[in-house]
């Protein structure tokens, strides 16, 4: 397994190129996920933003084949440590999820059985993928539970899910996950459900673990404020296509495409007036020529409707925007929006912690 | 200064705990314990807290969906300003003493807004219906102009009039939360108390949805009691703030006082959570830990005492912050026997890499001083002949004793007094021991 592993240290973790998601429904074929790339790498958080209905959690369950096939059905190719995901049989597959990639679900409360104690339950996902005692597997889940901070783990071991709070809740969870010591983290909104000051709790413990373990963590979230506490890149989609993306410190500091720049203004504390993007997600069965953001955006021009979502155009590097604004022949700052971009000089040292 | 619309002064709401057959009492989950602020009209009042702090006991009680145990809430809107007390002390326009019709007329002023728009719409009847219900319900009986009303205040939220025969599902959730304040609007309310309105929500749609309810308010002359746990929405909507914690009010003021110069160590810690949208200031914040406390049987003194990490040092001792908060935990932990010596005797197994049962008891000790970020040796000598008289009861299975001792040596002002409100100025108030004046020269001396 050790050498196997060195190996493999050189490859990348997990790199999605032009997935493709798609439902077949009444109204017609639905393209939730239309053609998108991103990767992982060990030990690095990347952060999937945008708001609901952007395809962001159909593009994080089709790695893992989560998507109900029918009526989804998912094209491209899906490389975790070199394997081709997409070509893997269900009990192949079976033996990666839960094991090498493992989830967590936004609310903790549906993803818990109520009638089993919150112990049983992290036992049984043990003995699923490990063939060890039912007294190790309970010495590991209690050794899991604590963990991840559970106060006093050996005696919560036989509480109920209604027994612990939310935060808790989502603690043993992430306990859940760590049962194979997974290489990758797929975290769908795993804070949303939570309070503020328990969400800071939550992110503070996966950056821990991460620390620890060395996992490489796909974050899945529509708040840009959680996207600066954990992420190492971003990629932001809307309706199903990558906007922008970057190093995270690039991203905030300046926010290129104007949907990133919409998302930055719904926060409290950029200084814009909080007045939220006017207008609606386009429809996905049947989305709009061109940049499907163009009925949306300010600097919208005749251009911006023709034709297919503009390419990704990398104007700084490593920072990829998919505007047309960014092309040859173009202003870019006309869509660049001072008001928004970090100055630099507020850069305090030793602040960042890579 | 003009009479608040809404006073509430020490109000409380306990859940009695019931035991047996013949259901005795045998204690009270004290959700709400003596809250007490005032509402002006036009103002936006935010109430922030964890969950578990009592904050939306507090508006169910206030709107008396819930009956208050004592205290009591005067409501001076919808044409009721200027009642005097009666002679034997009641208020006239106290809600908690409201009869059946009097109720009727109130909850005609005073509105409610709930967290979850998909669960407070009734699926099968429309959403125009849904609205002029309340119109029906008290007394009009137009149907005509019942539809025109409700048409007209849908275009008022941004939604459009044929949106009057749509059912709940047809709406997105940012689209039902703006019904639901249409529907709050609809009897021209004086008071809205609105709910968590916003945490279902995306942040992009909690902006729209924010911004429609400062419009609303001005354009309507509303007061809003807004209650959170986020305390960047209130940032944004609110004019002041009230900080729950645990069933009380721990600090109040206005907004921008609030930011800036947080006085309540729990406030200091929630201003924090919030995450920012900058990557360069990341995990510099206060982190809160553990959970808030059973409120059935809250800590004496300042409540906030067991997660505090600014905890009044005894005078007994000259030790660093966190070493003293590392000493109170430990304490906590042993007397309420939740430290387990067996456990403790694992983690150092792996740490030693032996068998459990052949470590030693120096590596314990080692171990329980990790495990509560206290260092090898502390730097005062009574605390650290204290400390280590402990861990070796506590090496010798003795928790009881060890905790005893833990607890009549190391004790903290903190959980002997109730601290009192301090006034800051502008109607900013706290309540922190720490700004006693004989405990703000120990922290002066302290920090030099």
């Amino acid at each position: 397994m050790s050498t196997e592993e060195t190996q493999e240290t050189d490859e990348d973790l997990l790199v999605v190129d032009e997935l493709k998601t798609t439902f077949s429904t009444e109204a017609g074929e639905l393209v939730a996920v239309d053609g998108i790339d991103f990767s992982v790498d060990r030990g690095e958080t990347v952060c999937i933003v945008g708001e609901s209905g952007s395809g962001k959690t159909v593009a994080t369950e089709s790695v893992t084949r989560l998507v109900k096939e029918p009526p989804g059905r998912i094209e491209g190719s899906i490389q975790f440590k070199g394997a081709e995901l997409m070509e893997m049989s269900e009990p192949e597959l079976r033996d990666i999820r839960g094991n090498q990639i493992a989830n967590i679900f936004q609310n903790p409360q549906d993803a818990m059985n109520h009638c089993y104690s919150v112990g049983w339950q992290i036992v049984e996902a043990i003995q699923v993928h490990q063939d060890i005692s039912d007294e190790k597997a309970r010495a590991r889940a209690v050794d899991l539970l604590d963990r991840v901070g559970i106060p006093n783990a050996s005696a919560r071991f036989d509480d109920y899910p209604h027994e612990f709070s939310g935060g808790q809740k989502q603690r043993a969870m992430i306990a859940m996950a760590l049962i194979g010591n997974p290489d990758l983290l797929i975290a769908d909104e795993p804070t949303t459900a939570l309070d503020v000051t328990v969400q800071s709790q939550i992110l503070s413990l996966l950056n821990d673990l991460q620390e620890e373990f060395g996992m490489g963590i796909l974050f899945v979230t529509h708040d840009l404020g959680v996207v600066a506490e954990i992420a190492d890149r971003v990629v932001v989609m809307y309706a199903g296509k990558v906007m922008e993306r970057g190093d995270v410190y690039d991203i905030f500091e300046q926010p290129a495409h104007p949907y990133t720049q919409e998302l930055m203004k719904c926060l409290p504390g950029r200084g814009a007036k909080l007045e939220g993007i006017p207008g609606s997600l386009p429809s996905p069965t049947n989305p709009p020529d061109g940049c499907r953001f163009a009925d949306r955006c300010d600097h919208a021009v005749d251009e911006c409707r023709q034709g297919e979502q503009p390419p990704e155009i990398e104007f700084e590097p490593d920072h990829l925007a998919s505007c047309i604004y960014y092309g040859p022949g173009y202003d870019s700052d006309v869509v660049r929006d001072a008001e928004l971009e970090l100055d630099n000089t507020e850069r305090t040292p030793g602040a960042s912690d890579d | 200064m003009t009479d608040p619309i809404l006073s509430v002064r020490d109000l409380q709401k306990h859940y009695p705990i019931t035991k047996g057959i013949l259901s005795r009492q045998v204690g009270a989950v004290r959700a709400v314990d003596g809250i007490s602020f005032d509402l002006y009209p036009g103002e936006t009042l935010g109430l922030v807290g964890e969950s578990g702090c009592g904050k939306s006991t507090a508006a169910t009680s206030i709107i008396r969906l819930e009956e208050a145990t004592d205290g009591e809430v005067i409501f001076n809107g919808g044409g009721r300003a200027g009642a005097t007390r009666n002679a034997d002390g009641t208020h006239p326009n106290d809600v908690t003493e409201f009869d059946k019709q009097e109720l009727k007329a109130f909850r005609r002023d005073a509105q409610m807004i709930f967290q979850d728009p998909s669960s407070s719409f009734d699926p099968r009847i429309t959403v125009g219906s849904s609205i002029a219900e309340m119109l029906l319900v008290h007394g009009m009986r137009d149907r005509h102009r019942r539809r025109a009303i409700v048409e007209d205040l849908l275009e008022r939220v941004d939604m459009s009039a044929d949106d009057y025969d749509r059912y709940p599902h047809e709406f997105s959730g940012g689209q039902k939360q703006r019904i639901a304040l249409a529907r709050a609007l609809v009897l021209n309310p004086d008071l809205v108390i609105a709910d968590e309105p916003v945490s279902a929500l995306d942040v992009s749609i909690q902006a729209e949805v924010l911004s429609l309810l400062n419009e609303l308010q001005e354009a309507f002359g509303l007061s809003v009691l807004l209650i959170s746990h986020d305390m960047g929405v209130v940032q944004e909507t609110c004019d002041r703030v009230a900080v729950m914690y645990l069933g009380e009010i721990v600090e109040i003021g206005d907004t921008e006082e609030i930011f800036r110069n947080p006085q309540h160590p729990y406030t200091e810690a929630l201003v924090s959570a919030v995450p920012t949208p900058n990557p360069y200031t990341r995990r510099e914040g206060i982190e809160l830990k553990g959970t808030v406390p059973q409120p059935s049987n809250p800590p004496s003194g300042c409540r906030f005492h067991t997660r505090c990490h600014k905890v009044i040092q005894s005078s007994d001792y000259d030790l660093e912050q966190a070493q003293w908060r590392g000493l109170l935990n430990l304490r906590s932990e042993v007397e309420s026997g939740a430290l387990e010596v067996d456990k403790i005797r694992q983690s150092a197994a792996v740490g030693e890499d032996v068998e459990p049962d052949a470590v030693s008891d120096t590596a314990i000790r080692q171990q329980v001083r990790t495990e509560f970020d206290l260092p090898q040796e502390l730097p005062d000598r009574d605390a650290e002949a204290v400390l280590a008289d402990a861990l070796d009861r506590l090496v010798s299975d003795d928790q009881a004793e060890a905790g005893e001792l833990l607890a009549s040596e190391f004790v903290t002002p903190c959980e002997e007094t109730k601290p009192e409100f301090t006034d800051h100025g502008d109607g900013h108030r706290s309540s922190c021991l720490r700004h006693r004046a004989e405990y703000q020269e120990m922290e002066v001396v302290s920090d030099d």
